[in-house]
């Protein structure tokens, strides 16, 4: 869907942003985890980080909690500069 | 044996106090002894919406402390004999009443009705505490937006919390033909999103206004699709199997939603 409403310039259908959105913030909400303390979480895990990788940025770092059965998963995303670059 | 069934939903005006009045109506004209109890304390409304506003004489804050016996206060419905009403107090606020008292007024309710249904106030504190206490089953009513859903979620998570047995779900207000142009969450999504049981699904309907204007519950109107749909949760409720009309064209659909029954959230 989201392929070829791009392709057409139409923009994504609302009840699909209101899913994404809402599945984000009720796991956060359940969570009890805030915008700032994801921040947080971002800077300590780049800390943590690059005590074995140089040049992680924890501005480019995404964390996302995700539902799932039978357990949520944390999922991070974590881009590394390659060496040399 | 007597059940107490909370009705709310954290955000308001979401429909908790027209599906109260709906399925008490509808599940009296089933056979069933019910007592519909407003909670709503300070914000009293269940009565005007079921049309007995003015034969008020005591409220469910007399009861408690002890100016009315439960019987003198509980206001019969005006066509339904099995159908009683016990209304807020107006002119008090939520800390008149302790979760204790609600706990024993519903108790001594048992004794009587079949069903006792509790019209919870919005709101995730005081009031929605004493709505919770007696109850046996937790009803969660929300629309397909995202306030009310994450409104629904809190107050699932504070219904597990309170060890109820997992709540159900009515999603109110839904509109077939935005859901199909992807222009409001579906049922399913709302599922998928709070992962609890389905009990109803309640399209939008403006017979609900009209009769609400006139005090009438709109399960007596046979051309309204929100009555039948009430109709059709109150012998959910007493045990029936009834399937969900609106979502049986598709066999996915309707397998993924019997497929969420039963299930609970980690």
């Amino acid at each position: 869907m989201g392929f070829f409403e791009n392709l057409f310039g139409r923009r994504e259908r609302s009840s699909t942003v209101a899913k994404e959105r809402l599945a984000r913030v009720l796991v956060d909400d359940r969570y009890k985890l805030t915008p700032e303390m994801k921040e947080q979480m971002k800077i300590d895990i780049a800390e943590v980080l690059s005590r074995y990788l140089p040049s992680v940025d924890p501005e480019q770092i995404e964390v996302a909690i995700l539902r799932g059965e039978p357990n949520d998963t944390l999922k991070a995303d974590i881009p590394l500069r390659r060496s040399g670059e | 044996m007597a059940r107490v069934i909370t009705i709310t939903s954290g955000k308001g005006g979401v429909g908790k106090t027209t599906t109260t009045a709906n399925l008490g109506t509808a599940l009296a004209m089933q056979g069933s002894r019910v007592a519909v109890l407003d909670a709503d304390i300070g914000l009293r409304n269940l009565d005007v919406v079921m049309g007995l506003e003015n034969r008020i004489v005591y409220d469910l804050v007399d009861v408690v402390e002890g100016r009315a016996r439960l019987r003198q206060a509980l206001i019969k419905d005006k066509r339904l004999p099995e159908l009683c009403l016990l209304p807020a107090a107006q002119t008090r606020d939520k800390e008149a009443v302790t979760p204790e008292q609600m706990v024993e007024l519903t108790n001594q309710l048992r004794a009587e009705f079949d069903f006792i249904l509790v019209d919870s106030p919005a709101g995730i504190e005081g009031g929605f505490r004493n709505a919770i206490a007696g109850a046996d089953e937790v009803i969660i009513v929300t629309t397909p937006e995202v306030s009310a859903v994450r409104d629904a979620d809190r107050i699932v998570g504070l219904v597990e919390a309170s060890e109820k047995g997992p709540p159900s779900l009515i999603v109110n207000r839904i509109k077939p033909k935005l859901v199909n142009r992807g222009e409001m969450l579906s049922v399913e999504d709302v599922l998928e999103l709070l992962a609890i049981n389905l009990i109803g699904i309640v399209p939008d309907d403006e017979t609900i206004v009209i009769s609400t204007n006139r005090g009438e519950a709109a399960v007596y109107d046979q051309q309204s699709a929100a009555g039948r749909a009430f109709l059709h949760i109150a012998r959910r409720l007493r045990g029936e199997e009834v399937p969900f009309p609106v979502l049986q064209e598709n066999q996915g659909v309707l397998e993924r939603l019997f497929g969420m029954f039963g299930r609970r959230r980690a």
